[in-house]
This record gives structure tokens, C-alpha cells and sequence, in this order.
């Protein structure tokens, strides 16, 4: 640490959060979306996993490396390191696996159209793919294959459509990140209330995207 | 593979969540900086103060290596101000939440503005990344995670809490039980006429949220579904009356185009 690094520690107006830390921030954020969120979120594009990712691959290269040496002071920082490891290793692993069960419940929905499409990772894609391919093919030897063909697609959508979509008028919560106007709909009325930052607000996911999408709020 | 667990998150990752909080450590031993995932740790020097997550302050704690310096907002001073708030000044609103800090702007000198106020491209925190936990936190207020973080503090380290942790303990159980009425009450505007979709919980916790997720969400579904033909005869009359075309027609309920008995009107 030299001179600079004490000034910047105490200086009120450098602010800038490290790009680990912003990694956890956003990792932790999209997490919780993705939890909270009725419907399969955009995969982020600014390559947050792929960074994550290696910074965990890295980190356990690193753990590996010092359990060769014994020495009781580096044991500690080990215990450390590890368990902050197994704490991104979860939030990981629970982020994907948040997405895999909505990709699971409406596949049909998510490969439909381009647009949706592209929330997919490409690992995800593949999967939905390959995952869909299967059961169709398990279902035509099973049983569909006695049905008459006009009878066995599993996106037939004269008349009542097929496909299941999710429920995107289902409601959630949201904090807002800025005073903002904050406009729902209700059974009775619609209404429009000037939300103060800090606010946590019940309204429903489809009125919430936007503000979600363009950043003046968060799922909680 | 899928997750099983409903929308929304449990309690556990909730104290998972909160456990990412700050708090101020006096280290005890001596403790070089730790090259982690979420970037270095401070180098711990007895007696300089520092900020460390929760997790890794429990860790040190349960080691015996430091002592952890309790929030403004958990001595009983404060929390028996906030139940004195709670019941007496605003019996039927949560009390505000903690503040966002200001910073003086560079841009305008003179000028403040509070952190991630708007006035350029910076990140936006939110709970658990704010240090609402740490000892420079304002006394008075209750963080996002209070709950969490007091119970974690009272069961690890409550030899740090200056002897008086019954009191906490009962102060906490005044405010968990008079907020959790406050959640029940508001059932009763969340389905109420000319809320308009939008009801606010300025001031709630994360732990109350997750426990009333269920039932509050549950309310606000069902009283949209059963009001659901309603909602779309509404849509309709107002797409009538104003042939301009608002944003009447977006709740699409399979609209069955039944518009007889607003004919009248």
C-alpha cells in the first residue's frame, strides 16, 4: 500500500467500487431477480458469468495451491478463502438453477419466438432444445404416434394455444433505486404513485418491467 | 437440477443475503489482507477499526479474534425509540427507512447529493452493499436486513453487545410483533378500492417480506382473478370512451368481449 492507496481509502469523493465487488453486487442482484422475478429473466450480456466464472476457477486453483503448505497462519486465510468460495460457488449455482426450473415449466413458450430466444444463455438453448427434443420423441414412441398426425404437435394453437405461458400479471415486490412515478393497474382503478427511493412497492410484474428494465428499481 | 423452491426468496437465503452486510470489527490478533472472490480484505491492525461482511465477522468472532462493534441502531436507546415510533407517532405506517448517505458533489461545489442520486452513470446500492450495519450507520432507523442482522449479532456475539442483551432481545420482540400486526392490517388496503394496483411498504424488512411474501402476494393474485371479468368490462368502457386509445386495452384476461351492461353509461 503506498501513499495513493491511503489517500483514495480517505478521500469522500472517490467512490469507485471495485470491479470484484461490483462482480458480487451484480451477481447477488440478478440473483434475486431471478428468484423473484414470474418470468425467465434476460441472461446478462455484459459477460458477468463468464467473469465470475473464471474468477471462481481461478480462486480454486489458488486454494489448491496453498493447501500444499502446513503453516498454521496461511491455514486460517485458507478457511477463509474457502468459505467465501462455497458462498459464490451457491449463489451461482442457484441462479442457474432459478432459471432451469422456469425454462423447465415453459420450454415450449421460451424456444417460441426470437425475442425470447435470446434470454437464453447459449448452454441454456441448447439444453431447452435437446431437453424438448427428447420428451417429444419419448412421447411420439409412447403414445402420440397412435394419435392421427394432425393430433401430435405440442404447440397447437387454433383454439386454446398449447403452449403454457408464464403469468406476467402475477404480482411482485420491487424497491425503488430513484423517485419515480409508479404506475399499476388495479381490478377497480389505476393508479399512478410518486415513489420516493426506498420504497418497497406491491404491484404487478407486468407494470414493474419497465421501471425493473431501466434501472429505477429492483426485484426484492 | 431445476430448483423446487417457489418465487421469491426463502428465509434462509434471506439470512444467506444478509449475511453480505457490513459491520465494524475491533480485531484482536493481527491479520494480513485476505485476497478474496469479492477483492481484498482490510488488513486487520488491533486496534484499528474495520468494515468486514457479516459472514467473515462471525467467522473471526467465533474464533475469538476480534470483537464485533455493534450498529448505532441495535443499542436499546434507539430501538426503544423506533418502538416508541412504531406504536405512538405513526401507528400505522413502518418507520422510514435508513437514509441514503450524501456526498459533497464535485461537480457543484457546495452543492450535496445523495450517493447514486442520479447525477451520473455510478452503480446504484441497495441493501446488503450500503453499510447500514457498521458502526458509522445512523442511530434510529432500522436497516433492510435489522432482523437478521440482530439475531446473528445477539446469538454470536452478544458478550459484544454491552450486557444488556435481554433488553435488545425484548425491544426486538416489541418491534417484530407490532410491525407484523402492521403487515397483517395491510392486507386490507392491498385489495381495497383506489389503490390502483400499487401499494407501497415504505420501511419493511427483508425477513418480513419473505415471512408475508405468500399470504400478500396470494391477496393481491386472488383479488385480481376473481375481479379479473371486471377488470377486462372496465378496460373495455374506457377503451369506449376514449377512442383514442390509452393503454385501456394491455390486461389481456382472454376477453370475452361481454360488454352488454355497460351500455348504459
Amino acid at each position: 500500500m503506498d501513499i495513493d492507496d491511503i489517500l483514495r481509502e480517505v478521500d469522500p469523493t472517490f467512490h469507485a467500487v471495485p470491479q470484484e465487488k461490483r462482480n458480487l453486487q451484480e451477481l447477488t442482484r440478478a440473483w434475486i431477480a431471478e428468484r423473484s422475478a414470474p418470468e425467465l429473466l434476460p441472461w446478462p450480456a455484459d459477460g458477468l458469468f463468464e467473469r465470475v466464472n473464471d474468477s471462481i476457477k481461478r480462486q480454486i486453483e489458488k486454494v489448491e495451491e496453498m493447501t500444499g503448505d502446513m503453516d498454521p497462519k496461511t491455514n486460517f486465510a485458507l478457511i477463509v478463502i474457502q468459505t467465501e468460495l462455497e458462498r459464490f460457488k451457491y449463489l451461482v449455482r442457484s441462479y442457474v438453477r432459478a432459471r432451469i426450473s422456469k425454462i423447465d415449466r415453459h420450454t415450449l413458450h421460451y424456444l417460441s419466438t426470437d425475442a425470447l430466444r435470446a434470454r437464453l444463455s447459449e448452454m441454456e438453448l441448447a439444453y431447452a432444445t435437446r431437453h424438448q427434443a427428447l420428451l417429444h420423441n419419448h412421447y411420439l414412441s409412447s403414445f402420440l404416434s397412435s394419435f392421427p398426425s394432425a393430433l401430435q404437435n405440442l404447440n397447437d394453437s387454433a383454439g386454446i394455444n398449447m403452449v403454457e405461458t408464464p403469468d406476467l400479471e402475477s404480482a411482485v415486490f420491487i424497491r425503488l433505486l430513484k423517485d419515480t412515478l409508479v404506475e399499476g393497474r388495479g381490478v377497480d382503478s389505476d393508479g399512478a404513485m410518486d415513489g420516493r427511493e426506498s420504497d418497497i412497492v406491491i404491484l404487478r410484474w407486468a407494470d414493474a418491467k419497465t421501471l425493473v428494465e431501466n434501472g429505477s428499481a429492483e426485484l426484492v | 437440477m431445476a430448483l423446487p423452491l417457489p418465487l421469491g426468496l426463502t428465509h434462509s437465503e434471506v439470512a444467506f443475503v444478509a449475511e453480505m452486510e457490513l459491520v465494524t470489527v475491533v480485531p484482536r490478533q493481527r491479520l494480513e489482507s485476505i485476497d478474496l472472490l469479492s477483492g481484498k480484505t482490510p488488513p486487520l491492525r488491533p486496534p484499528h477499526r474495520a468494515d468486514l461482511p457479516l459472514w467473515l465477522a462471525l467467522l473471526l468472532k467465533k474464533q475469538r479474534r476480534a470483537n464485533i462493534v455493534p450498529p448505532p441502531w441495535l443499542y436499546p436507546a434507539s430501538l426503544a425509540d423506533i418502538v416508541h415510533r412504531e406504536t405512538k407517532v405513526h401507528p400505522h405506517a413502518f418507520s422510514e427507512p435508513m437514509p441514503t448517505a450524501s456526498r459533497a458533489r464535485q461537480s457543484q461545489p457546495g452543492y450535496a447529493g445523495r450517493i447514486g442520486g442520479g447525477d451520473s452513470s455510478e452503480v446504484i446500492l441497495s441493501p446488503p452493499f450500503r453499510s447500514n450495519c457498521t458502526s458509522a450507520a445512523p442511530a434510529g432507523y432500522l436497516p433492510y436486513h435489522w432482523l437478521e442482522v440482530a439475531e446473528a449479532l445477539i446469538t454470536h456475539a452478544s458478550d459484544d453487545l454491552g450486557g444488556n442483551t435481554s433488553e435488545i432481545r425484548g425491544l426486538l420482540r416489541d418491534l417484530v410483533e407490532v410491525r407484523a400486526a402492521k403487515m397483517r392490517d395491510s392486507a386490507e388496503t392491498l385489495g381495497a378500492e383506489g389503490q390502483g394496483g400499487v401499494v407501497s411498504l415504505r420501511g419493511v424488512g427483508a425477513m418480513e417480506l419473505a415471512e408475508n411474501r405468500g399470504f400478500v402476494l396470494g391477496v393481491v393474485d386472488g383479488v385480481r382473478k376473481i375481479g379479473g371479468a371486471v377488470e377486462t368490462a372496465r378496460r373495455e368502457k374506457e377503451e369506449e370512451m376514449d377512442l383514442g386509445g390509452g393503454d385501456g386495452g394491455r390486461g389481456g384476461y382472454g376477453g370475452d368481449g361481454d360488454s352488454d351492461d355497460d351500455m348504459g353509461i
